[in-house]
C-alpha cells in the first residue's frame, strides 16, 4: 500500500517541484522519523528507482530510472556509476552510460554478461521498485554543437551514441547524423526499432548495420571497407567512437591510416572503476581526483604530486572551498570517498589544504 | 595595541609556540570518538524535547500563560542554532561517519542563515583573519565601528542604540546581509568613504543578485513557515489562539537571536586589532588568535547555552574541534600561555563582558574618542595595522 502510494508521489514530487525545490524541502525536514518513512526523499545520498525495465534482445534489458533530488541534469553521452549491494557486507559498482535522458528520468541499456557482478544482478534481482545508489552524471563524451556528425560504435557501446542521436533529433530542425554500429546478429540488434524508426523519420540520418557473427556462408565485406562505402565523406565529419578497445583500436587505425583529422575524433574514454585500488602511489604515475559534491574529476600530474590537494585543484582551474591554507580553519575539510592521501587528516576526514596525494585515485565528497 | 613578544624572539621561539598548540590540537584529535557522537546526540534529544514540551505549552494554555513555554522554545531554538548549528558548520563532526545529519555540508540549519555563505564567510575569513582590520567582517557586523580606524560617519552616533534595540533582537536575520554582501552593497552608496575601513566580500565569493537573493529568502522561509504560519495555522485548526502561538514563537525568535548577539559580539571587539600577515607565520597565527579573542567565564551548564563561545580563545585557536571539548583544552591553553608569557585574556563574566563592549560601541559612536583610563582594553593603536 505504502509503496504503491510512494511509486506514484516519487515522480510526481519530482515533476512538480523540480529537483531543486525538492532538495530544499528534503533537506530542511529530515530527521529520524521522516527518513523512517521515506528513505528514497529524505536522505543525503543520490538514489535512484527502476520505474520501468523494457526487454530490448534476448539478454539485453533497459532500465527506466528515477533519480531523487540529488541528481543533476545531465548531458546526452554521459554516464553515471551505479552501487548495488551484492550481500549485506559487500557491495558493487559500474558505470553505465545513460542511453535516454527525459526531464525527470534516465534509462541505462545493460547487456547481460554471466560471469560479471552488477548486470546478472540488475537482470534477475532488480525489478520496478528497487532503488540503488547512483553517482551524479559523469563523462566529457557529449555532444558539442559539431554539424555533421558519425557514431562509430560496436556492442552495447551504442549507449552513448542513441542517447546524442536522440538530443541532437530533438534539438535540431535539420540533423546531420550518421551511424555506423557493429553488432553480432539482426537478432542480438540493441535498440532495432528505435534505430529504424529514427533513420525512416529524419531524412539526413543514415544508418549503417555491420554484422559480426552472421552464418559463415554469408560473405560480407571486412568491417572498415564496410564503413567507407557506408560513409564516404568521413573525412568530413565529427566522429564520436563507443565500443570493445580491440574495435576501438581497429577504427583509431583506420582512421590513422586515411589521413583522418584527430582532433575531429572523441572517443569514449569509459573505463570500469579500479576496484583493485593499490595501496600507496607509484612515484612516477598521474593522479586522478574526484570532487563527488561539484561533480567534477581532474588529473594532477606526476610531477605535481608534492603539491597540497588544493594548490594541485587550482592549478587545474578548480575551485575549492578553503580559508587559510595551512590547516587551522577547517574551512575546506572534507571527507575521503575512496583512496588515500597523505598529511592533514583525522580518519576519513581530510584538510586538502595540508593533504597531499597517497593513492592513485582519490574521491572525495 | 597588538600584543607582540619581547625583542628577543626568534623564529626558533615561534616554532615551540606553534608546536606548543599542535600538540594540544593532535592530542584531541586522537581522542575523537564516541564520547563525541554520543555528546551531539544527546545535546539534539534534548533541544527536541524542549521544543515539543514548548510548543505543547504554547499551544495548548490559554493566552499569557502560554508564556510558560516561551522558554522551552527558546531553549530549542537556542541549542539548534550555537551548539549544534554553529559548531556543525564548523566541522566539528564530519570525521564521523555515522552521523551524516551532522556533516557541515549535510546540515541544515533552523536559523534564517544561508549556511554555504555563512560557511564562507564565517569559517574561511573571521576565523582566519580575526580582527584584522578591512579584512574581518566580524569586527563591524553591519557599519559597527569600534576603533577609531574605521571613518567616522553622522550613523555611528546612533550605534549603541540602533544596535541595542533594532539590530540585536533580529541579529540572526541580519548575518545573510553581511555573508551575501547586502551590507557592502549600502555602505558603498551611503557612506561618504563607502567601503574604507570595513571588510567586503571577497570577489570571488559575490553572487549575482537573484541567486543572493533566493538564498537568502530559502533561508528565512524555511523558518518563518514553521514558527509564523505551521504552528500558529495548527492552533487555528485545532481550536487554539493563532494569535498567541505567532506572539509567542515570535517572542521566542527575538530572545533567541538577542541571546546570540550578547554572546558573540562580547568575545571579540574590545580586542586589539591584529596584523595581517599573521596567518602567513608559523606560531605568529596563534598568538594573534589568542590576543584578538576574550573568553568569559561560566559553568558546564551555561557554556552550552552559549555553544561554548565562551571559551572564544580555544574556539579561535581549534575551530574544529567539537566544542564540548574547550573546557577541557582550556587548561591545557593555560599552561602554555603561562610557559611562553603569552596573553590569555578572560572576563569575570558574561556581565562584565556586556559592559565592555557596549562600553566600546559608545566610545566610539564618537569621532575622535577620549578613552577613559580604566577601560584599558580599548588601548588600541592606528599604527597597528596599515
Amino acid at each position: 500500500m505504502l509503496n504503491k502510494f510512494l511509486s506514484v508521489l516519487h515522480p510526481w514530487l519530482i515533476k512538480t517541484l523540480g529537483r531543486d525545490r525538492l532538495e530544499y524541502l528534503a533537506s530542511n525536514t529530515i530527521n529520524e522519523v521522516t527518513s523512517q518513512l521515506d528513505p528514497f526523499i529524505w536522505t543525503y545520498s543520490c538514489k535512484a528507482k527502476v520505474i520501468d525495465i523494457r526487454q530490448e534482445t534476448a539478454d539485453t534489458k533497459t532500465f527506466v530510472l528515477l533519480p531523487n533530488q540529488h541528481f543533476s541534469t545531465p548531458i546526452a553521452g554521459q554516464h553515471i556509476e551505479l552501487q548495488i549491494n551484492t550481500s549485506a557486507e559487500t557491495s558493487a559498482s559500474r558505470c553505465y552510460t545513460l542511453s535516454e535522458i527525459t526531464q525527470d528520468t534516465v534509462s541505462i541499456t545493460v547487456k547481460l554478461n554471466p560471469e560479471g557482478e552488477v548486470s546478472p544482478w540488475l537482470h534477475h534481482q532488480a525489478e520496478v521498485g528497487t532503488v540503488f545508489d547512483i553517482s551524479l552524471p559523469r563523462g566529457k563524451f557529449v555532444h558539442r554543437d559539431q554539424e555533421k556528425l558519425l557514431f562509430i560504435c560496436a556492442g552495447s557501446g551504442i549507449t552513448p551514441a542513441f542517447s546524442m542521436m536522440g538530443n541532437v533529433v530533438k534539438k535540431s530542425n535539420d540533423p546531420q547524423i550518421g551511424l555506423f554500429y557493429r553488432t553480432p546478429t539482426p537478432e542480438n540488434t540493441i535498440f532495432s526499432q528505435q534505430l529504424s524508426k529514427l533513420e525512416s523519420d529524419n531524412k539526413d540520418v543514415r544508418i549503417e548495420l555491420s554484422y559480426s557473427r552472421l552464418p559463415v556462408d554469408i560473405v560480407t565485406p571486412s568491417c572498415m571497407d564496410q564503413l567507407i562505402a557506408a560513409f564516404p565523406d568521413i573525412k568530413q565529419q565529427h566522429v564520436y567512437l563507443c565500443g570493445p578497445e580491440l574495435f576501438r583500436n581497429d577504427v583509431i587505425q583506420y582512421l590513422e591510416s586515411i589521413d583522418f583529422n584527430m582532433d575531429n575524433l572523441d572517443i569514449e574514454q569509459f573505463t570500469l572503476p579500479d576496484l583493485t585500488l593499490q595501496p600507496g602511489r607509484v612515484l612516477d604515475e598521474d593522479v586522478s581526483v574526484t570532487l563527488r559534491s561539484q561533480n567534477i574529476s581532474f588529473v594532477i600530474p606526476a610531477n605535481d604530486c608534492d603539491k597540497t590537494l588544493l594548490e594541485a585543484a587550482e592549478q587545474q582551474g578548480i575551485v575549492m572551498e578553503h580559508g587559510c591554507r595551512s590547516g587551522m580553519c577547517g574551512s575546506c575539510k572534507t571527507n575521503l570517498v575512496s583512496g588515500e592521501v597523505s598529511g592533514n587528516k583525522i580518519g576519513r576526514s581530510i584538510y586538502p589544504c595540508t593533504a597531499y596525494p597517497a593513492s592513485n585515485q582519490i574521491v572525495l565528497e | 595595541m597588538a600584543y607582540s613578544m619581547n625583542q628577543s624572539a626568534s623564529n626558533d621561539d615561534y616554532e615551540k609556540i606553534h608546536q606548543a598548540f599542535e600538540n594540544i590540537k593532535q592530542k584531541y584529535r586522537n581522542d575523537l570518538g564516541e564520547k563525541d557522537v554520543r555528546y551531539i546526540k544527546k545535546i539534539r534529544r534534548n533541544s527536541r524535547i524542549f521544543e515539543v514540551i514548548g510548543r505543547s505549552l504554547i499551544h495548548i494554555l490559554p493566552g499569557p500563560f502560554a508564556l510558560i513555554g516561551v522558554p522551552f522554545l527558546f531553549l530549542h531554538r537556542n541549542l539548534e542554532a550555537i551548539e549544534i548549528g554553529h559548531n556543525v558548520l564548523h566541522g566539528q563532526y564530519d570525521s564521523f561517519d555515522e552521523i551524516p545529519q551532522f556533516h557541515a555540508k549535510n546540515f541544515r540549519w533552523k536559523a534564517p542563515v544561508d549556511e554555504t555563505a555563512w560557511r564562507q564567510e564565517h569559517n574561511a575569513v573571521h576565523h582566519v583573519h580575526t580582527n584584522v582590520y578591512e579584512k574581518d567582517p566580524d569586527l563591524n557586523h553591519g557599519f559597527l565601528r569600534v576603533n577609531s580606524q574605521v571613518p567616522h560617519v553622522k550613523l555611528h552616533y546612533f550605534q549603541v542604540p540602533i544596535y541595542l534595540f533594532l539590530f540585536y533582537p533580529f541579529m540572526l536575520y541580519n548575518f545573510n546581509a553581511q555573508n551575501l554582501g547586502v551590507v557592502d552593497k549600502f555602505r558603498k552608496k551611503y557612506f561618504p568613504e563607502g567601503n574604507k575601513g570595513y571588510a567586503v566580500l571577497d570577489k570571488e565569493l559575490r553572487l549575482s543578485k537573484a541567486e543572493g537573493m533566493k538564498r537568502h529568502k530559502r533561508a528565512v522561509r524555511r523558518v518563518w513557515a514553521k514558527e509564523y504560519v505551521f504552528f500558529p495555522l495548527l492552533a487555528l485548526l485545532t481550536g487554539f489562539g493563532a494569535i498567541k502561538v505567532f506572539l509567542a514563537n515570535l517572542l521566542a525568535d527575538v530572545l533567541n537571536s538577542y541571546w546570540i548577539a550578547l554572546t558573540i559580539q562580547a568575545t571579540h571587539f574590545t580586542e586589539p586589532l591584529q596584523p595581517e600577515d599573521a596567518i602567513k607565520n608559523k606560531g605568529k597565527w596563534y598568538i594573534s588568535q589568542l590576543d584578538s579573542s576574550v573568553n568569559f567565564k561560566g559553568n558546564r551548564w551555561q557554556s552550552i547555552l552559549w555553544g561554548h563561545l565562551n571559551y572564544q580563545v580555544e574556539h579561535h585557536l581549534f575551530p574544529d574541534i567539537p566544542a564540548h571539548r574547550y573546557p577541557d583544552m582550556a587548561l591545557e591553553v593555560q599552561q602554555v600561555c603561562k610557559e611562553y608569557n603569552l596573553p590569555y585574556k578572560c572576563n569575570p563574566s558574561w556581565r562584565v563582558a556586556i559592559k565592555k563592549f557596549v562600553g566600546a560601541m559608545w566610545t566610539y559612536s564618537f569621532k575622535n574618542p577620549t578613552v577613559p583610563v580604566q577601560a584599558a582594553f580599548l588601548d588600541k593603536e592606528v599604527g597597528s595595522a596599515k
